[in-house]
């Protein structure tokens, strides 16, 4: 177990504990002492979990869950459809199993179950990249569940899948013009897919990103507040706690959606380039699985792994700073909700396992 | 675990399958290194620019947010009788106001509507408000679209409130006026701040939603009532609940007022007033300190409620207020200018003792008449007359029986006997010395100047040359002469006290909250330039006034009065020739030591039979200490002068009959009056003040004003003729 990555992991620990000040922070006008009831304690417990699965994923080879791979993608699948008749609502969108007590986001574990069911796919053609077909049947895989998440309505997550549609096949040697193609495609037709797809909800996310002063006390509230909470952090912030648009409540889901912006007002610039620098610094580490992988197949996990994190991350904290419409994604490591949390550590748990299994071949 | 260690460890693997796309991996690594370090540059760019670059803007933003300053209204002043009854209270009231800058964005017109159908008001009327607040006050104040809300519809909008952003309702503090219409002209009150107002009173820290004084003492002591209104900085969250204070100033209550007016005898002069004036459109009395100027009671009819103004002031209403014949909203006393008639006799005869004009022993005969012959043709004469042949007077029957033509001759002189005269001038001269033609300086807002008039006046405004006849109009307070109630009645005073030109008023001295005199506002005064014997010689004329002559209704029996009257005529002549005439008393008591000083005022009545039995209630009831001692058909009966005219000029003599003298016709002689009694009150011709009363214009201004350029009188109507006087 020498080759087991504890950068990693301390990189994942240090992200989950800063999430957790903020957490503290955001959470505070609402549970002014912590109990068990409290949502820092839930997202430790939570983190525990995540810890204790990433280290059974780590444990089994990867290769496992390659042979699985149909299985899991079926599962993706199912889950992601079921979840549009049995799941629970929040925020106007469906995405929500409930089960043990515990609500589940369909979509936080299909990413992962997508990620590996690509991975066995490209992986078993690495010599037919050039070869069109194989280009868009991967392609389809990908979009199948982007489009039933499209449904939920998710934007954000229907674009990650994308995004790691896209890192995947790049990674696994498809011919450049291919991509420049598919993006040229998907370029040109978002405007007639934004038609047929958009609902009133994104056309009026879309508006409110565009002015926000259009409802400065309805859909726009929350963009507007954003903005001045981590405008007013300025380079070192209000201090933790003495964020004004955190703690007297003008900023609306503090604790998932919009944490970035607590830390933009309460920790400042100073305190986004550390969060920058732990992401940073955490995906190398996850670029570098990918390299030092003993075969395409972990190579394209690890891959997909890094863009999952990476677009999540862009994502999120562009919304905050109204760099794109608001979709809610989590903050991955950092936002409060167990699904997301439990998923990055399992996520973690795979590049873990490719790593070890590298090494353990070496010797 | 280095990177080159594992990228070797890689390539050695590449024999045994020469497939796997090392290069291409270490290559897409590459990339990937770079994607993560260009995501994050792009969003480490949109941090600078809203953290660093536009830190400041938003942080401001942030406090805004969070922080409110809201203002705490101070308490307004109190107000109290002389004995320490309280006048006034404070209460609340409703208003809907809205901060323009926390409307929905776009969606304005919904929120208009909704409040539209809450309050009332169209929603077009809400916009036109709401922009004329963003005009003058900006986006973020509070303005006002509608006050005076009824609790219930206060209730409705404060339910609406979470709906609507922008709207709240506040709640402001208003005015009870306890005493009802007792008192509201000297009280007046409190209104919304005007815009005009705000402009100029935004420095003094007046907010665009403030109250203020619009009339009477609420306007003239609004400095000292105000107080200082406090404000507290709070921290609000989201939902605009207050979190904590953070800074807070206490406000500093106004400061109460004692007044001078004495609230039973208010009560009972208005009562009397009322009963006197009933053929009168309006009506005005006032009851002074002789010695501190002092009102103890200040009364115009007709009055209003204050309260009025304190509650929903609906549009009808108020167009009766304003335009009722009586203009209740107008203090008759101190706003509107009326002609003195002979009440001014007795500011003529103290020029005329202190200019060596006249002497207790200046006899002058009135044979009810006198003529003066034109300057140009002897065989034009005009006649000036008496209200009868009074036969041989001396200077105290000159007065006691109001001659017109002893004071023609004091005024005007007579040519034809050689008697010099004051002028015209000099008349003017001591009008103004004893306050008339300019303000009293009450401290009660809109008082009018009156006007004195005098030959450079007459020659500059009405563009004619100044005649004898406008002097002898001048010296029975008729002509173009204009005087306030309270003019009269401070001229009165001077003569009662010796000389002393009091200043009215009807705020004795500040007081705090626990009954202790803050401040005791001091008597202004100047003195008259006439000697008091010969002041004391004019207060003989108007004792015998009372006990022998024209004011013998104006006596008491409960104490010693001194009085003079006046009948001035008013408005253009009747079918039968005569005109409505004004009714004055002014008087003093006791005639020994004075102590009050008293003036009546009717719009319609006569001098003698009307405002005389007022004055002497009015006496009585302040001497007697309680109920009236008249019932109201108890007065002498004097009869009711028929209006004659006085000054009749004719053309050519014997050409034109001057009318007789109505007898009088008594309804009834009680057996202690002499059967050889009086006319009561002579009178004067019309007069013709130019208008400018400050806020209606005065009843009894004549149709036509005087014509400048008119043909010889013979030739004018019979109205205008009294005004040319000689050519």
């Amino acid at each position: 177990m020498r080759n087991f990555d504890v950068v990693l992991i301390l990189l994942a620990v240090a992200l989950v504990a800063y999430g957790g000040l903020l957490l503290y922070s955001a959470s505070l006008s609402a549970y002014p002492t912590i109990t068990m009831d409290h949502p820092l304690t839930k997202q430790m417990i939570f983190a525990l979990l995540g810890v204790g699965g990433m280290i059974v994923v780590a444990w089994v080879d990867y290769r496992v869950y390659g042979q699985m791979a149909i299985g899991l993608y079926a599962l993706a699948v199912v889950m992601l459809a079921a979840v549009l008749f049995v799941g629970e609502s929040a925020y106007g969108s469906t995405r929500w199993f409930s089960f043990a007590g515990q609500q589940i986001q369909a979509s936080e574990v299909a990413k992962l179950l997508v990620i590996i069911a690509l991975a066995r796919y490209l992986a078993d053609r690495q010599r037919q990249m050039a070869d069109p077909r194989v280009f868009v049947i991967s392609l389809a895989m990908a979009a199948l569940p982007a489009a039933l998440v499209l449904i939920e309505p998710d934007m954000g997550t229907a674009a990650v899948f994308g995004a790691i549609w896209l890192g995947m096949v790049a990674m696994a040697g498809a011919p450049p013009r291919f991509l420049v193609i598919a993006l040229g495609i998907a370029l040109a037709t978002i405007p007639f897919m934004a038609m047929l797809t958009l609902g009133d909800y994104q056309i009026d996310r879309f508006r409110l990103w565009i002015d926000p002063a259009s409802d400065p006390l309805g859909g726009g509230f929350n963009i507007r507040q954003a903005e001045i909470g981590i405008g007013s952090g300025g380079v070192f912030g209000q201090g933790l706690t003495e964020g004004t648009q955190t703690q007297l409540d003008f900023l609306q889901t503090s604790t998932t959606d919009y944490i970035f912006s607590v830390l933009g007002e309460e920790l400042g610039l100073i305190g986004a380039l550390v969060l920058f620098a732990l992401f940073t610094a955490l995906l190398f580490r996850g670029i570098r699985a990918a390299t030092l992988s003993q075969d395409q197949f972990g190579s394209l996990i690890a891959t997909g792994v890094v863009i999952m994190i990476l677009f999540q991350v862009f994502i999120n904290v562009a919304v905050n700073i109204r760099l794109v419409p608001v979709t809610g994604i989590p903050l991955p490591f950092i936002s409060q909700g167990g699904s997301s949390l439990v998923m990055m550590f399992l996520s973690l748990g795979l590049l873990e396992g490719i790593l070890i299994r590298h090494k353990r071949l070496e010797f | 675990m280095s990177y080159f260690e594992g990228r070797r460890r890689w390539r050695s693997r590449k024999a045994k399958n020469e497939r796997t796309p090392s290069e291409r991996g270490t290559s897409m690594a590459a990339a990937m290194r770079g994607l993560v370090i260009l995501m994050f540059g792009i969003l480490i760019i949109q941090l600078i620019n809203l953290q660093v670059i536009k830190g400041d803007q938003y942080r401001e933003q942030a406090a805004i947010n969070a922080l409110r300053e809201i203002p705490i209204p101070a308490n307004r002043g109190l107000v109290y009788d002389r004995n320490g009854t309280l006048l006034v209270q404070n209460t609340a009231r409703f208003s809907a106001t809205i901060i323009p800058g926390d409307l929905p964005e776009g969606d304005e017109a919904t929120a208009y509507r909704m409040i539209s159908s809450a309050i009332g008001l169209p929603a077009s009327e809400i916009e036109a408000r709401v922009a004329e607040g963003i005009e003058i006050q900006g986006e973020f104040n509070p303005t006002v679209i509608k006050g005076d809300l009824d609790r219930e519809v206060a209730l409705t909008l404060i339910e609406l409130e979470p709906h609507v952003p922008g709207l709240s309702v506040q709640v402001e503090p208003s005015r009870n006026y306890l005493t009802g219409d007792l008192l509201s002209h000297i009280l007046g009150y409190i209104g919304p701040i005007s815009a005009e107002e705000y402009e100029r009173l935004a420095d003094e820290g007046y907010l665009y939603q403030d109250f203020l004084g619009k009339s009477g003492v609420e306007l003239t002591y609004e400095d000292v009532l105000r107080g200082k209104a406090g404000k507290k900085l709070v921290e609000v969250d989201a939902a605009g609940r207050e979190l904590r204070v953070i800074s807070e100033r206490r406000p500093i209550d106004g400061t109460n007022l004692v007044l001078t007016i004495d609230l039973d005898l208010q009560a009972a002069v208005r009562e009397i007033l009322a009963e006197y004036s009933t053929d009168s459109d309006n009506a005005a009395a006032a009851v002074i300190d002789v010695k501190t100027g002092e009102l103890l009671s200040m009364v115009s009819l007709p009055t209003y409620d204050g309260n009025f103004f304190s509650g929903p002031i609906s549009e009808d209403a108020l167009a009766e207020l304003i335009e009722s014949p009586g203009k209740p909203l107008v203090n008759h006393a101190i706003s509107d200018r009326y002609a003195p008639g002979s009440t001014f006799k007795t500011i003529v005869g103290s020029a005329a003792l202190q200019e060596g004009i006249a002497s207790t022993s200046t006899t002058i005969v009135s044979r009810g008449y006198i003529n003066v012959e034109n300057e140009f043709d002897p065989n034009v004469v005009y006649v000036y007359r008496d209200w009868a042949p009074l036969g041989v007077l001396d200077f105290y029957d000159g007065i006691a029986m109001s001659s017109n033509v002893y004071f023609y001759y004091l005024a005007g002189g007579f040519a034809d006997e050689g008697f010099r005269g004051l002028g015209a001038d000099k008349v003017a001269e001591y009008a103004r010395a004893f306050g008339l033609g300019s303000v009293t300086g009450i401290d009660i807002a809109g008082e009018s100047d009156g006007l004195v008039p005098d030959p450079d006046w007459k020659q500059e405004t009405i563009g004619d040359t100044w005649t004898i006849g406008d002097t002898y109009n001048f010296g029975i307070g008729q002509g173009y002469l204009a005087t306030t109630p309270i003019q009269m009645l401070r001229a009165i005073t001077a003569i009662a006290n010796g000389g002393t030109l009091v200043t009215p008023h009807v705020v004795a001295e500040y007081m705090d909250s626990l009954g202790n005199t803050l401040e005791a506002l001091a008597t202004v005064t100047s003195t008259v330039p006439v000697d008091a014997a010969n002041l004391q010689i004019v207060g003989q004329g108007m004792r015998q006034s009372v006990t022998s002559g024209v004011a013998r209704n104006a006596s008491v029996s409960a104490v010693t009065v001194a009085g003079k009257t006046g009948t001035a005529e008013f408005g253009a002549a009747r079918d039968d020739g005569t005109y409505e005439t004004h009714g004055w008393f002014v008087g003093y008591a006791p005639a020994e030591d004075p102590e009050i000083a008293v003036v009546v005022f009717l719009q319609r009545g006569s001098g003698g039979s009307d405002a005389s039995p007022a004055a002497a209630r009015i006496l009585d009831y302040y001497f007697s200490g309680g109920g009236p001692t008249y019932s109201p058909g108890d007065t002498i009966p004097v009869p009711d002068p028929s209006p004659v005219d006085v000054l009749d000029a004719t053309a050519a003599p014997g050409a034109n009959e001057a009318p007789a003298t109505n007898a009088p016709e008594p309804t009834a002689t009680p057996a202690e009056e002499p059967a050889s009694s009086p006319e009561p009150e002579p009178t004067a011709p019309p007069t013709a003040p130019p208008t400018e009363a400050p806020v209606s214009p005065p009843t009894d201004v004549p149709t036509e004003p005087p014509q400048e350029t008119s043909p010889p009188a013979a030739a004018l109507p019979d109205e205008r003729r009294p005004n040319r006087g000689l050519p």
